[in-house]
């Protein structure tokens, strides 16, 4: 072969080996991730879709019940999906519900009306409408035979903050204990300094402006510069900082936070590790050292958070014999 | 082909494989955040 052709030759390679690289990122996953990712099928139980909890045309969700509807009593749990407040749906958590469900707990996702540029809806009437949304799947899932006797509020990013400020919040209200929370990488806190992700921490009069749009918006609140400079919002955003509910008496909890993450600020995950220790939760942080709001560069710690929520899970709403 | 030509693809291939999964890394990292190096192997 003519060295111009094994060139030519050794760039086709490249190209195709490098396109195989990109795919083998995407298709070649630990095996562990399996055993927490069940595909659902009529096996694993019944799931009744769209059931509404109110007027609004989002207010509805998935119930998974598993196949066996012999106990006495059944452990809820509730897992929210992610989407940055503005997008996403209860079938993107299919797979963890069926993966609940299988293990003999009810299941529930629930979606809340998202945020759009034609409506005012924020974190605090998400996390209402969540809290509306509780006793009716409760409800619900009793009208099928399934009697729920403890609740797990779970959830990723979005869903995690919403879960948590209903685990931290709202459990008081519940029609059921709350006896467990776990999600990962969900907002707790909204202070300034901590939202250098936006670059909201800066000094200039931008950073300032940008952070009071910010968490009015999140908020639902009309939170002003003044506030923003002499830090009379906190008071504000209370109701939707799930870590400023913590007390001695929350849930136990699991969660898992990227120490890079570009989208909720690490710094926050720190203040909600600090809440938890301070008032002696049973709870397990974990830290991925190399990762963003994905997780995505830490399968080890991801592996680790996982069995620490099936261990909790087991502990604290074990499954009835 | 001599020997030295299937070394020579044979390192092309294992370059633009590695390289094929850290573009995708770098990417990830770009939207969501995150090291180019450390924990996973790429």
């Amino acid at each position: 072969m003519k060295k111009g052709k094994f060139v030519g030759l050794c760039i086709f390679i490249f190209v195709l080996t490098f396109i195989l690289g990109i795919i083998s990122k995407f298709a070649i996953q630990p095996s562990w991730k399996k055993e927490y990712s069940v595909k659902w099928s009529d096996e694993i139980g019944t799931r009744i879709s769209d059931v509404s909890y109110d007027s609004g045309e989002a207010n509805k969700f998935d119930l998974y019940l598993p196949k066996d509807n012999t106990k006495e009593n059944y452990g809820l749990v509730v897992y929210l999906h992610a989407g940055g407040f503005t997008s996403g749906d209860k079938k993107d958590d299919e797979d963890m519900l069926a993966w609940l469900t299988s293990k003999g707990y009810v299941a529930a996702g629930i979606n809340y009306t998202l945020r759009t540029e034609d409506n005012d809806k924020s974190i605090l009437s998400q996390s209402n409408e969540i809290k509306s949304a509780i006793p009716v799947v409760i409800e619900e899932a009793k009208k099928h035979g399934y009697n729920i006797d403890k609740l797990t509020m779970a959830g990723g990013s979005a869903g995690h903050c919403l879960a948590m400020i209903y685990a931290y919040r709202d459990a008081k209200d519940s029609p059921v204990p709350v006896v467990f929370t776990f999600g990962a990488v969900g907002p707790s806190s909204f202070f300034r300094e901590d939202w250098d992700n936006y670059g909201l921490d800066k000094d200039a009069d931008e950073a300032i402006e940008a952070a009071a749009g910010l968490f009015s918006v999140m908020g639902g609140v009309e939170i002003t510069t003044d506030m923003i400079k002499n830090g009379s919002y906190q008071e504000l955003m209370k109701p939707v900082s799930a870590y400023a509910w913590i007390d001695e008496n929350s849930v136990p909890t699991v969660v898992a936070y990227g120490k890079y993450d570009r989208v909720q600020p690490y710094k926050g995950s720190l203040r909600l590790k600090k809440a938890l220790e301070d008032n002696n939760i049973d709870f397990k942080y974990f830290e991925l050292p190399h990762s963003g709001h994905g997780l995505q560069n830490d399968d080890k710690v991801v592996k680790q958070w996982m069995e620490a929520i099936d261990e909790y899970l087991a502990k604290y709403m074990p499954v009835e014999k | 082909m001599t020997t030295k030509r299937y070394v020579i693809l044979g390192i092309v291939a294992v370059f633009g494989i590695c390289l094929g999964r850290l573009a995708v890394r770098a990417l990830m990292n770009l939207l969501l955040g995150g090291t180019l190096f450390g924990g996973n192997f790429l």
